[in-house]
């Protein structure tokens, strides 16, 4: 078993570890009495120094983010917490609202003061009806306490935090989607530029954060960004919660260092392949990750510099795991179909390219393929969501990543699984 | 100010344009679809990307702002930004985005009233593939009735959100939405709030595809059969500028033209569709003389020659009656004709509507209030006591056409006047009061200038031929003018113009060549 020491989910196997009383006595809440002591730039600073990037898929350096925040705008700034959970394979910020709501509230008070917002916002996924209860509770605990609400701990600080559910739309995870949904819209993302931190929710600047990036913030400043950055590797450091899932024996969320081999967490803490069988495939960061054959999977880092390098991604780090009895044409069909019911509908490629690749999967399912469908699926990827690689400049061809999150999955299962694909063709040698 | 290089030309633009604005303002084609400059930008048809050096993906020209970039970071040490429109990477995408959008298009161009003026045909013929790989079935929909004169063809539809943007932002009624998600995705109206806005007719013109139809023009010609006729909408005073559509004397349509100082994209739909209630009128061709068993027709000789002679008995109890709704040139013969003595019937009027965006419809229905005022300065307020001293024995009329209804009390005052002419184009409550009823034009037949109630000269072009013998509106007064001083007439509208000039200064620069399509404010007055 590993040796590493979680930071993030040391204590969520204890009692009542949800409740104030307990997060106080573990040392709960004494680095925000840290922080409301230092300048906010000093807690940007700082956040700078652990390098600790995002945690919602896109890993974008959080500090980095806050500094982006004008100083000279007049308007209200605005931190929203991103807690629309919905990629597929992915269920750590749900462990964390759960197990640890107080280390989310802490880091949102920390993020809060350093941009200077005196109204934060807990943006949580429709389906998780029990966690928003639970937090309404937390939030009560929070502002009997002083925690929230004018004066926080005696300092001049004041903040506020309002719950917002959201309506079952996976897109309203991706920032300015739930920027949009949260001023009671609907959720189609925002073209860029501007950004959300100079406009976002109402056209103030905004920070949007993901649950688990938040949680480490207490830690960076009780222990030190030096701590933080030592932990793991340089580019992207700092402990991660992984949610392994699939055909594995043992599915959980398990917190190791960045950069833990993906071995380790399948074989070591998932306790292997169900039923002894061989391992065929994994998604290393949520159904939007380009899919890694077993010998890919065997010898990566699970870092984000690791995985680019192997044309996937970290993403929310949601580990979907296949042995050798998936059929990858309909694990594809699924993965597509899931895409082509949440695509916004807003930009033309994904709107129409995620259901041309539906109707395209089925027909081949139902033994109308030919090997030329092969080499279009790769061009309608790479129309949707642009290549792989990034080269020749030709992503990001829609106004928000949703192309590539279809794009990169569907293409790398046809590439890496051809075989399985041209097995559904009954016709081959005629058509050849 | 910035330059910005877009293939092989240099542009000086301000801070802020965008790639898109830049190229456009310039001739420069950039297919798009979501953008129109009246809107906000979404940036979701992906039509108009372009390649911006040292950007790593290609951006959408809409949402590409040039900036000023600090001397030593400038491209060539010139350029704040340097675009192609024609890399192979954009002409790629082009394909690429155009085949996106026909796969669920039924190509029915043929049956479409769009054809002809359809972005969508142009780009794809343009810059699309010839062929499509698109092997699956169709996404096919039923047509649906959006408002009572709005349908839409969702098959065209391509979700350019145009005018869900229209109604939020120009009319502020917020009728249209899009309903369901992705795939299913489709333009759609509440049951209870269905799009009958008075802006309504501006959606099928701002549709780049043949989505949005108005019911008034569907299925009923060509768009290439039809002449075109820059002009401005006579139904309230704000004189929006207008593209008259026209085949063989028919009027078809109306449709909004630009005019920033003016109406900026847009019309209302009291002007778009006004022009059906002029065509079932019947039309007065020839001069009419009252004798004892009613109007018979006479000639125009002798039309003439008996409004002279009444003109001459009547000595100085002369007088006429301006009209808002005729050029100034009409109401400046009627002036000259009358010796200045002139007044006018009540307006006509109906509600004011201010829209957010700044839209305006005038609740004076006249389009020429302002400029009747300018050239007949002396309108009298008491007309009534006037005819009641009987100090007015011969009365000259410009009637105001088929919206006027007289009420009793001017009835009872023409009935007291010796001698009453009527220049109209039909049998109305105006005209049946007249001792003779000389044969003008009626509103699309009409050439001269009028004013708007900002003080904007504004050139009316005619968009169909005069019917029968019918003369211009400042024609038939001039005429009795230059009988009944012994004077040489003039030949033409323009000439009109130009004594209109020498008598009032506000009026002295304007010549058709200087009011061009965008007209002329009277000294400065209407600039913003």
């Amino acid at each position: 078993m590993s040796s590493f020491e979680p930071v993030l989910t040391k204590h969520i196997h204890e009692e009542d570890c949800h409740t104030l009383a307990f997060y106080r006595s573990v040392g709960g809440y004494k680095a925000l009495e840290k922080v409301l002591s230092m300048k906010p730039d000093e807690v940007i600073d700082t956040v700078k120094a652990s390098n600790l990037r995002g945690r919602g898929g896109a890993g974008f350096p959080a500090g980095v983010k806050w500094s982006f925040i004008p100083n000279d705008s007049d308007k209200p700034t605005y931190l929203i917490n991103n807690a629309d959970e919905s990629e597929p394979g992915t269920f750590k910020d749900r462990l964390l609202i759960n197990k640890t709501p107080h280390q989310m509230m802490e880091g949102m008070i920390i993020a809060s003061y350093a941009i200077g917002c005196n109204l934060a916002f807990i943006y949580i996924r429709g389906e998780f009806y029990k966690e928003t209860c639970l937090l309404e509770a937390v939030l009560a605990e929070a502002y009997d306490a002083n925690l929230l609400g004018k004066g926080i701990l005696g300092s001049d600080y004041d903040l506020d935090v309002v719950i917002h559910r959201g309506a079952g739309a996976y897109i309203c995870g991706e920032e300015t989607g739930l920027i949009e949904s949260l001023e009671g819209k609907r959720g189609w993302p925002r073209i860029k530029p501007p950004f959300p931190a100079v406009e976002g929710y109402l056209k103030c600047p905004t920070v949007v954060n993901n649950v688990e990036t938040l949680c480490n913030l207490p830690h960076i400043f009780n222990q030190g960004p030096e701590w933080f950055r030592s932990i793991g590797p340089e580019q992207g450091p700092g402990p991660k919660l992984y949610c392994v899932s699939g055909c594995v024996n043992s599915p959980d969320v398990f917190e190791e260092p960045m950069g833990v081999p993906l071995k380790d967490l399948i074989y070591d803490r998932a306790g292997g392949i169900r039923n002894g069988n061989e391992l065929k495939a994994v998604f290393p960061g949520g159904s939007s990750s380009a899919i890694l054959t077993a010998e890919e999977a065997m010898n990566v880092n699970m870092d984000f510099d690791s995985l680019i390098n192997i044309k996937s991604m970290l993403g929310s780090a949601g580990i979907i795991v296949m042995d050798e009895k998936v059929d990858m044409v309909q694990a594809c069909l699924n993965i597509a179909r899931f895409y082509e019911h949440e695509s916004c509908g807003q930009c033309t490629p994904c709107r129409e390219g995620t259901t041309w690749l539906v109707k395209m999967l089925i027909r081949m399912i139902n033994g109308g393929g030919t090997e030329r469908d092969i080499e279009m699926i790769y061009e309608i990827t790479d129309n949707i969501g642009g290549l792989i690689d990034f080269s020749q400049g030709s992503f990001g061809k829609t106004i928000c990543p949703f192309g590539e999150a279809v794009a990169w999955p569907v293409r790398s299962f046809v590439e890496k699984f051809k075989d399985e694909f041209l097995s559904y063709m009954p016709n081959l040698e005629v058509v050849a | 100010m910035p330059i910005v290089k877009i293939d092989d030309t240099d542009f000086t633009v301000e801070k802020g344009t965008s790639v898109l604005q830049a190229a456009l303002a310039n001739d420069i084609e950039i297919p798009h679809y979501c953008y129109h400059p009246a809107l906000e930008i979404v940036g979701s048809c992906r039509m108009c990307l372009v390649k911006v050096e040292g950007m790593p993906k290609l951006q959408v020209s809409c949402n590409t702002f040039v900036g000023d970039v600090p001397s030593d970071k400038k491209i060539d040490g010139k350029y704040d930004m340097v675009v192609s429109t024609q890399d192979e990477l954009v002409q790629q995408e082009q394909k690429n985005m155009l085949e996106f959008l026909l796969l669920n298009h039924p190509l029915d161009c043929p049956v479409c009233d769009q054809a002809g003026e359809c972005d969508l045909q142009d780009y794809a013929f343009k810059y699309g593939n010839a062929h499509s790989r698109f092997e699956e079935d169709k996404r096919v929909r039923p047509n649906e009735y959006l408002g009572s004169q709005i349908v839409i063809n969702h098959n065209r539809c391509i979700l350019c959100s145009r005018c869900v943007r229209f109604t939020r932002e120009i009319s502020g009624s917020s009728e249209l939405f899009v309903e369901a998600r992705g795939y299913n995705s489709k333009i759609s109206v509440l049951e209870e709030k269905p799009l009958d806005n008075l802006l309504a007719g501006n959606v099928a013109d701002i549709c780049p595809v043949g989505a949005l139809l108005s019911t008034d023009y569907i299925h009923k010609n060509r768009i290439w059969n039809l002449d075109k006729q820059p002009s401005i909408c006579q139904d309230c005073s704000v004189g929006c500028n207008v593209d008259v559509f026209h085949q063989k004397d028919q009027i078809l349509r109306l449709t909004p033209r630009e005019n920033h100082s003016v109406n900026k994209f847009f019309m209302c739909d009291k002007g778009r569709y006004g022009f059906h209630r002029f065509e079932e009128i019947e039309r007065l061709t020839v001069p009419m003389i009252m004798s004892e068993g009613g109007f018979i027709e006479t000639t125009w000789d002798e039309a003439i020659e008996k409004t002279v002679d009444e003109l001459n008995g009547a000595g100085k109890g002369i007088a006429g009656i301006a009209s808002p709704f005729h050029t100034n040139e009409a109401n400046f013969m009627l002036g000259r004709l009358v010796n200045g003595n002139v007044g006018t019937l009540p307006p006509i009027t109906s509600e004011e509507i201010n829209y957010p965006s700044g839209f305006r419809i005038s609740g004076d229905r006249s389009p020429n209030r302002h400029g009747m005022n300018d050239v007949c300065p002396s309108i009298v307020d008491d007309f009534a006591s006037a005819v009641e001293r009987k100090d007015i024995r011969f009365l000259y009329l410009l009637d105001d056409g088929i919206d006027r209804e007289l009420n009793e009390l001017w009835k009872g005052m023409l009935e007291k006047i010796d001698f009453v002419v009527v220049q109209s184009y039909a049998m109305t409550d105006v005209s049946k009061c007249a001792d003779i009823v000389l044969p003008g034009q009626a509103p699309f037949e009409r050439e001269g200038t009028i004013t708007n109630d900002m003080g904007r000269v504004q050139w009316l072009r005619p968009s169909v031929t005069t019917k029968g013998e019918s003369r211009p509106d400042w024609e038939i007064p001039m005429l009795i003018q230059s009988k009944h001083a012994g004077v040489e007439g003039l030949t033409d509208v323009s000439s009109v113009m130009n004594e209109m000039g020498k008598d009032f200064a506000a009026y002295s620069d304007i010549t058709f060549f200087r009011l061009g399509d965008q007209g002329l404010p009277l000294n400065g007055k209407a600039e913003e």
